[in-house]
């Protein structure tokens, strides 16, 4: 008889993850402003300030521990992102190339710490505006570089081809430049978190549902629990290398404009 | 490597960039003069551009 009735409940079915579960209610009163996203972003700025201040603030010629992770950090992201693909006016970057990459890999892996678990770029207000900073500053810089004239000129005309050609190329030259490049570079960063916690999602509320489904399904949930495991450390790879991307992207575009020709 | 990322990158911006303008340019034509074929030729239009252009960009050297 018991049985009977929890597969009859089974046949309720298994409510999947999507796109609601990303709509987070307001933790205080009734507005959109105090998500759990919102003060993940606000907790991970404060994490990385003090773990930053503490790994430098004790600087010594032999590194503790602290600041040896803190400068191996900054290291990568000055040397291997900043320096080699900028060159040698790369200095004035770091900060905002630092910031970039230490923001979006903690809040990236914030999905997959215990207790916190949201990725807050799966929200794509977040990946919007990190691109809007990153489509400012490239083409600050560029303008600032070259003048605005000799700047829109680089972009729209290729030189070495023939005139009527550039009907068909200028169009699209201004679209990569202005359009593709910011949404590609948000909506990569989005998607990732997005389809990443989504994922997690299915294999960890599935293994739930069928633990308390009749004793077959129960016999199955640990194999649903384990490739969630596994797909948590997957999610971790792909975390650290979205924020790789956006930040060597972000570098990448810099370079582009501050370049004399392409 | 970075040089070749770079590559990868820009390619992949001026396919898209090219599909979806002369796509659109198409798409737009198609519906407003009531035809159906603008929007393939479009299509076709912006893969060949983008493809001219990765070519002067990348292959010229």
């Amino acid at each position: 008889m018991r049985s009977l009735v929890r597969l009859s409940a089974e046949g309720e079915g298994f409510v999947p993850p999507s796109s609601n579960d990303f709509n987070l209610p307001p933790i205080f009163g009734e507005n959109a402003y105090t998500t759990k996203p919102i003060f993940m972003v606000f907790f991970s700025v404060i994490l990385i300030s003090v773990f930053f201040i503490a790994a430098s603030r004790k600087a010594a010629i032999v590194p503790s521990k602290l600041q040896f992770a803190g400068e191996s950090i900054y290291a990568f992201v000055r040397n291997d992102l900043a320096r080699d693909v900028i060159g040698h006016e790369f200095m004035r970057f770091v900060p905002y190339l630092f910031t970039l990459f230490t923001f979006i890999l903690t809040n990236n892996i914030f999905g997959i710490v215990p207790l916190l678990q949201f990725p807050a770029m799966s929200r794509v207000s977040f990946p919007y505006v990190l691109a809007v900073f990153t489509f400012v500053i490239f083409h600050y810089v560029g303008i600032r570089k070259q003048g605005l004239g000799k700047y829109l000129k680089e972009i729209m005309f290729m030189p070495g081809v023939p005139k009527p050609v550039y009907i068909l190329l200028t169009p699209i030259e201004l679209a990569t430049f202005f359009l593709v490049r910011p949404l590609t570079l948000s909506l990569r960063l989005f998607a990732n978190m997005f389809a990443g916690h989504l994922l997690l999602l299915v294999f960890i509320m599935g293994g739930d549902h069928l633990l308390k489904g009749v004793i077959g399904l129960k016999l199955v949930s640990p194999f649903a629990f384990a490739f969630g495991i596994g797909l948590t450390f997957f999610e971790f790879m792909v975390q650290c290398l979205q924020a790789y991307i956006f930040t060597l992207l972000t570098a990448l575009y810099i370079a582009g404009a501050l370049a004399d020709e392409h | 490597m970075k040089r070749e990322e770079n590559a990868l990158w820009s390619i992949f911006g001026y396919l898209l960039s090219g599909l979806l303008f002369w796509g659109g340019v198409g798409w737009g034509l198609d519906s407003w003069l009531g035809t159906s074929y603008l929007l393939l030729l479009g299509l076709l239009v912006g893969m060949g551009a983008s493809l001219y252009l990765v070519w002067l960009r990348f292959g010229r050297e």
